[in-house]
Formats: C-alpha cells, structure tokens, sequence
C-alpha cells in the first residue's frame, strides 16, 4: 500500500503544481503592467567589492580563524542578497524582453531578442553562484568567486539600455537608468 | 451507470477518440501539423490505437488473452508517440532560446534518466496485482510509462516557470493536456498496478477515460479555438530615484 501511497501523492502534488503555474502564467500574460517597479536597483561597484578575492585575503590574513569564519559568512549572506536580487531582475527583464519582442520593430525585436538571451544567461549564472554562496557558508574557508555574475549582470546592462533606447528614443535618462539596476 | 459495457462507458471510451481523430484531421486542414508533427501523428495514431483497442474488447473472437497482447503493443506504440512529443513541446518551448536550449536539453534529459530508475525501482517493489504476468505486466508498463511522463512534464513545467519562459498558447495547450492526463493516469495505474481497489476498478477507469476526455477538449480549445496571446508592448519605466541618483553620478562625472 506504501508505494501506491507515495505514488498517489506524487501524482497529486505533481498535477497541483501544474495547475498552479498554468495559473500563474494567464494571469502573467493578462497584465504585463508595473514591470517597471519589481526592477530592484543594484549597486554593481559594492558588490564587485564584495567579491573581490584579494579583499577575502586581506581579511583572512589580517583575523584570527573563528573571527575571519564569521566576518566571511556574512560577507556571503550580503553577496547572496545581492545575487538575488540579481536573478530577480533578471526574471523581470526577460518578461520586459518578451513585451518588446512583440513590437513587430526588426531593430527592437533584434535588442529584445538580445536581453532576453543575456537575462536567462544571467539567470542561469546567479543560480549556480547562489548554490556556491550557500555551499561556501558551510565551508567558509572554500575558494568562492562570482565574478561570472557581474559580468553578465553588466552585459545584460547594455542590451537592456540598447533596448530601452530603442523603445523610446526621446527618454534617453531612461537609459542610464537601467545601469543601475 | 458507473459500470463496464453501460451506455457512459461506450461513450468515454469512443468519444473522445473520435474527437482526437477530428483534431487530427482538423490539424491538418489548417496547416498546423507542419507545425505539431508529433502531436498530430499522436492525435491519428493514438486515436487508432484505443479505437482498435475497444473493438478488441467488444469483439467476441479475440481471447482476453489477445486483448492484453494488442494492449500491451499500443502501449509500445505510446511510448514512442509520448516521447516525441515532449521532445516537440521541449523544442517549441526552448527553441527561441538559444542561451539555455542546451542546459535545458540537458536538465530534462537527466530528469529523465533519474524517472527511468525510480520508475524501474518501483516497478520492482510492486505487489502483482493478477496471476497473470500478461495482465499485471501491462499494469506495471502503465504506472512506469505515467510515471516517466508526468514527472518530465512537470519538470519541463518547472524549468519554464523558473525562466519565466513565454509559452506559446498553442504548446501550452498540449503540455497542460498531456500533464492533467500522465497525473491522473499516474495515480489511478499505481492503485490498479498495486492490487487495490478490486472491487472498484470500473470506478477507475471512468476516471481515466473522463480525464482524457476532457484533456482532448483541452487539445481542441488550445488548437483550434484559442487564439496567440501577444503581450501588450510598452516601456520599461525605471524607478526615480535611480535616475536623480545616476544624474547626478553623471555631473560629478562631467565636472571632473
């Protein structure tokens, strides 16, 4: 009876879960409005300084074992903050990325098709560097770099100002904007 | 009412045969099976099979032994029809998608071979259900088939919704309606494979054959009647704070 059971069960929460992003995706792609404000900003310089290594060194050098253990773990939780709100931004510029590709303008669909592109790479990174984050929190005296992230965070940058400029050519501080994100 | 031969029983297993056959056919009128091969061949084939299947059943010469002979073969034929339909939802979902085709190629692909495992591993721990190695074998054949199928889909669900990749309605409508179906079909043959519910096994096909009605309603809806959703265009307004605090980063910039 146990395996039955299980089997049950599975099927039911497997079919809940289905039901459940089916809803979730109508009710997206009703109402594509406030992209805009689930946009988090993103101080890109403070977080290429919390990854720095040499900063990692400099700490471990300079602090007893169990102090550096801890100094580093927060570190961590800071970087993964960071790191989410990353893939968060990322989620929403593939949606934004998706809005334009439906402009029916080649140059925008062609920039869409570019941020859409770079925001799932960026999304697929930040996923990995937060698996790290979470692993180097278990070991604090591991080897960590995220550095990949914020390549791509600043590249997604660019398509996504490119992007903008296209949409709307007489807005240009809209663009810088999206730097800081 | 709820019996084997009763009057709703004919009906949920021929209808929505028939219907699938009329999608098929339908399908082909408008062009869309260049678009949907595989499911179109699953519409035709598939409809064939349970047809040829209820025939076998009705007809008075095939032995019982034959019966589960023809079903165990349309359920080879299934399995293959199964399998490159997914691949075919895979591909019209990821394939605009170049940066994460291949990762989710891969994810999927070892999703999958992890279900072929637990799917076998299950098998193993199972209780025949029949003396018959026949009966239950096909039994066995079905829980391990749904339980591959809907554990992929749900996955193939999961890897989308994490990427917030846009379905398109049509493919949306075929993966919602293969899903609802491999759930339900999951549960019922683990209850079947595992011996339980004797008494009541009617009751269980009802269900199966109810569920798969309405998921080829489902098919037909998404094809034939839904229409593109295109997501309204417009601009992405940026928070202004970040603008007043980026001005003025850019005059300290010009004024160095």
């Amino acid at each position: 009876m146990n395996l039955a059971i299980v089997l049950v069960t599975t099927a039911v929460l497997a079919l809940g879960i289905i039901l459940r992003l089916a809803v979730v995706r109508s009710l997206q792609a009703r109402g594509n409005t406030g992209l805009d404000a689930a946009i988090r900003p993103i101080d890109v310089e403070a977080f290429r300084n919390l990854i720095n290594p040499a900063e990692d060194e400099y700490l471990r050098r300079r602090l007893p074992p169990a102090q550096y253990r801890v100094v580093r773990r927060e570190r961590l939780r800071a970087m993964a903050a960071y790191v989410q709100v990353a893939a968060s931004n990322a989620a929403v510029l593939v949606r934004v990325g998706e809005v334009a590709l439906a402009s029916g303008d080649s140059r925008i669909t062609l920039a869409a098709q570019e941020v859409v592109n770079d925001a799932l790479l960026l999304r697929r990174n930040t996923t990995v560097a937060l698996a790290r984050i979470y692993l180097a929190l278990a070991w604090p005296n591991s080897g960590f770099a995220a550095v990949r992230v914020i390549d791509r965070y600043e590249q997604l940058s660019g398509a996504a100002m490119l992007l903008g400029r296209l949409q709307n050519p007489a807005v240009p501080v809209r663009l810088s904007a999206l730097q800081w994100m | 009412m709820l019996q084997a031969h009763s009057f709703l029983w004919h009906y949920l297993w021929v209808a929505p045969d028939v219907l699938l056959l009329l999608l098929g056919v339908l399908m082909r009128r408008r062009g869309l099976h260049r678009q949907f091969p595989a499911f179109t061949a699953f519409a035709f084939l598939g409809a064939v099979e349970h047809l040829v299947l209820y025939g076998a059943d009705l007809a008075p010469w095939v032995t019982p032994q034959n019966f589960w002979r023809i079903a165990c073969a349309g359920l080879l034929v299934d399995i293959v029809l199964k399998l490159s339909l997914i691949g075919e939802i895979f591909s019209h979902l990821c394939g605009a998608y170049s940066s994460i085709a291949k990762l989710g190629k891969r994810v999927i692909q070892g999703i999958g071979v992890v279900l072929v495992f637990v799917a076998v591993g299950a098998a193993a721990f199972v209780q025949r259900d029949n003396p018959s190695w026949l009966i239950s074998g096909e039994h066995l054949l079905e829980q391990t088939i749904f339980l591959i199928e809907s554990g992929v889909l749900l996955s193939i669900f999961l890897f989308a919704a994490y990427f917030h990749l846009a379905w398109s309605t049509k493919t949306f409508g075929i993966s919602l309606g293969l899903s609802i179906s491999a759930c339900v079909h999951l549960a019922t043959w683990a209850v079947i494979a595992n011996g339980y519910m004797r008494d009541q096994r009617a009751l269980l096909d009802f269900l199966n054959m109810a569920t798969y009605h309405v998921c080829v309603l489902i098919w037909m809806y998404y094809l034939l009647l839904a229409r593109e959703k295109s997501p309204r265009a417009s601009l992405v307004r940026l928070p202004e704070h970040n603008l007043e605090v980026l001005n003025h980063e850019l005059e300290r910039l010009i004024h160095q």
